[in-house]
């Protein structure tokens, strides 16, 4: 029997639970050239702003062991280009759309929202209040619960569909944050954003970032990742969506057991395009070996000491 | 625009040229025969010291095998867990990815222009045009390097035919100095229906995009970029435009028209 890979999020139904990772698979056009985008449960765009973004110069991204920095700095179209450009392709595509919201302001954070709520084929947003590489927003909003609190409040009353809230493992107590999302009225979280972290060129004495420091991601973090989404789902209910290292199934495993619903895929796409769906079909003989029916039975399973 | 195959295949054949340069041949790779010179691979190293793929441009296929020929410097960690690969060993190939080389018409003369580890796409690129039927002496080769040691494949180079054109800096092969003296005194003398194809160091493109420009000699430069994906999912490898904004050098490249890229 083939196990059930079906998961809802605030009642919305993915066919499997591997979604693409926000600014890890573009606005889905280059994955489509090597995969149908229907073989993932669901994917993430790029954040979004209100005017089109150029990020910072490069070079902006630097190897690290077992992961990679970044400070792209939410280069992106921008919201109206997005609309115009970007949607009639994801239009056509055949799996879950999220759209990811960045802002430099609460104004602007409820200004893209309240355009995405006349776009029809997006399931939901994911507002990003935990991005560490730009001077304004991002990651301001997400280290304080009052203005985490304020900005989800704010998008809630504008944008009717489902709203999931991106956490940064940057703060003091992810559990605060995400009981504030919670009070603004978010539907589920995404855990989690990128790590803070810098390298160092010793010859030139510089940062090998021209924005100083990035986001760290890729293998490295995962343990982080881990921590954070069971931190989260010991103080809420809300669904989470488990990311930050994931390369295998196994890693996906891991994330199922601390309490993930559903994951995203992001830095592992860079050396492994096709690696939601190897995860999607390790995880199936997984449940398979273990008699499992479904993928929900094993969400939050951990048995601690 | 062909789609690129994300493939398992082995190393059939390793020549050790000189100067830490190795040629490898992988295959069976199904996408060789749509493989265009100026596209390059992602080449995925056994897990460990290195996380990312690493690209290399095309240097030659065999389409009747799926055979695929890289040319490498070891130049740093990834290159040298390639360097001791063994015939027989697997890896992962991504490709062909980016944009090719517009090829020239049939009757302009072209104007290659190697520096370095620039070589390997042009090599093909000059395979190419004489197997479409450019005349091999209407295709100058410049080709520099520090020393006479980083000059490679000379003889496959003369094999073709074509007008090869050495610069050395220090003098021990061919004309000294940089190679693109000798380029500005052809395109100053022949520049006209000329075509430059150029691929190497930082540089000489920036040397070979202002000549271009000054001697309003059309052509196109190879780029390079640390390339997290090489697919322009992350933006990681972006060059800035002279018309204001970024381009993805793994995928809106490496091949840009000179003029294009505030290099
Ligand atoms: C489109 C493209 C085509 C290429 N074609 C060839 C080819 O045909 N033959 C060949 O030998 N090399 C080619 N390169 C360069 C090759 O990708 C790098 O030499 C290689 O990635 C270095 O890996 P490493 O782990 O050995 O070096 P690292 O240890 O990562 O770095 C060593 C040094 O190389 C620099 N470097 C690392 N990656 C790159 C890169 N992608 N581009 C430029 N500099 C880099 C680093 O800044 C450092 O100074 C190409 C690069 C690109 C982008
Ligand atoms: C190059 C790059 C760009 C990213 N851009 C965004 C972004 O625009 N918005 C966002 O919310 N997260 C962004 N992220 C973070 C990822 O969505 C993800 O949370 C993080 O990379 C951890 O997962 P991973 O280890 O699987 O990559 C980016 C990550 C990378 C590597
Ligand atoms: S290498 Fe990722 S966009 Fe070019």
């Amino acid at each position: 029997m083939t196990p059930d890979m079906k998961v809802m999020i605030a009642g919305v139904e993915f066919d499997n639970p591997v979604l693409t990772a926000s600014g890890c698979c573009g606005y889905g056009e280059e994955l489509a050239q090597l995969y149908p985008l229907s073989k993932l449960g669901g994917l993430v765009t790029k954040s979004i702003t209100l005017e089109p973004r150029l990020g910072h110069p490069p070079p902006r991204t630097a190897e690290t062991v077992s992961g990679m920095l970044n400070a792209i700095g939410l280069a992106n179209v921008g919201i109206e280009a997005f609309i115009r450009e970007k949607v009639p392709f994801l239009a056509k595509q055949q799996t879950r759309i999220i759209v990811n919201v960045a802002g430099a302001t609460i104004d602007e954070y409820v200004e893209v929202s309240r355009r995405l709520n006349d776009v029809a084929v997006l399931d939901m947003i994911e507002l990003n209040i935990s991005c560490p590489n730009v001077d304004q927003g991002g990651i301001q909003f997400g280290s304080d619960p009052y203005l985490t609190e304020k900005v989800v409040a704010a998008v809630r009353a504008v944008f009717a569909r489902p709203l999931i809230v991106k956490l940064s493992p940057n703060v003091t107590s992810i559990g605060d944050i995400a009981s504030a999302a919670e009070a603004g009225g978010a539907d589920a979280f995404t855990v989690m954003n990128s790590v803070i972290g810098t390298a160092v060129d010793i010859d030139t004495r510089r940062p090998r970032l021209t924005n100083n420091k990035g986001g760290l991601t890729g293998p490295a973090i995962k343990p982080i990742a881990l921590a954070m989404v069971d931190a989260v789902h010991s103080r809420s209910r809300l669904p989470i969506i488990g990311v930050g290292g994931i390369s295998d199934w196994r890693d996906a495993v891991e994330f199922f057991l601390c309490g993930a619903t559903a994951l995203q895929i992001g830095t592992a796409l860079f050396v492994e395009p096709e690696a939601p769906l190897k995860i999607v079909h390790g995880l199936k003989d997984y449940l398979r070996k273990n008699k499992m029916k479904s993928i929900t039975d094993l969400v939050g399973r951990l048995e601690k000491y | 625009m062909t789609r690129p195959k994300c493939e398992t295949v082995r190393l059939i054949k390793r020549r050790d040229l000189k100067n830490d340069y190795f040629s490898f041949t992988f295959a069976p790779f199904s996408a060789a025969d749509k493989c265009r010179p100026g596209q390059f691979v992602h080449l995925k190293l056994p897990a460990g010291e290195v996380y990312f793929r690493r690209a290399f441009s095309v240097a030659s296929v065999e389409t009747s095998c799926g055979d695929l020929e890289l040319i490498v410097k070891v130049v740093g960690r990834g290159t040298r867990i390639l360097a001791a690969l063994r015939r027989g060993d697997a890896t992962n190939l991504l490709g062909p990815l980016g944009q090719p080389f517009k090829l020239p018409r049939r009757r302009e003369r072209v104007v290659i222009v190697a520096g370095g580890v620039g070589f390997p796409p042009l090599l093909f690129l000059a395979q190419k045009l004489i197997d479409r039927g450019h005349d091999p002496k209407h295709i100058l080769f410049f080709y520099g390097g520090r020393s006479r040691s980083d000059i490679i494949e000379r003889s496959r180079i003369k094999k073709l035919g074509v007008d090869l054109r050495i610069a050395t800096e220090d003098g021990t092969l061919g004309e000294q100095g940089l190679v693109t003296k000798p380029v500005k005194t052809f395109l100053q003398k022949y520049g006209d229906n000329c075509r430059i194809f150029a691929c190497g160091p930082e540089g000489m493109l920036k040397a070979v995009n202002e000549l271009g420009l000054a001697l309003h000699v059309p052509g196109q430069l190879s780029l390079e970029a640390p390339m997290p994906c090489g697919i322009g999912v992350c933006l990681g490898c972006v060059v800035p435009l002279t018309a204001g904004g970024h381009a993805r050098v793994c995928c809106d490249g490496p091949v840009f028209q000179i003029g294009e890229v505030a290099l």
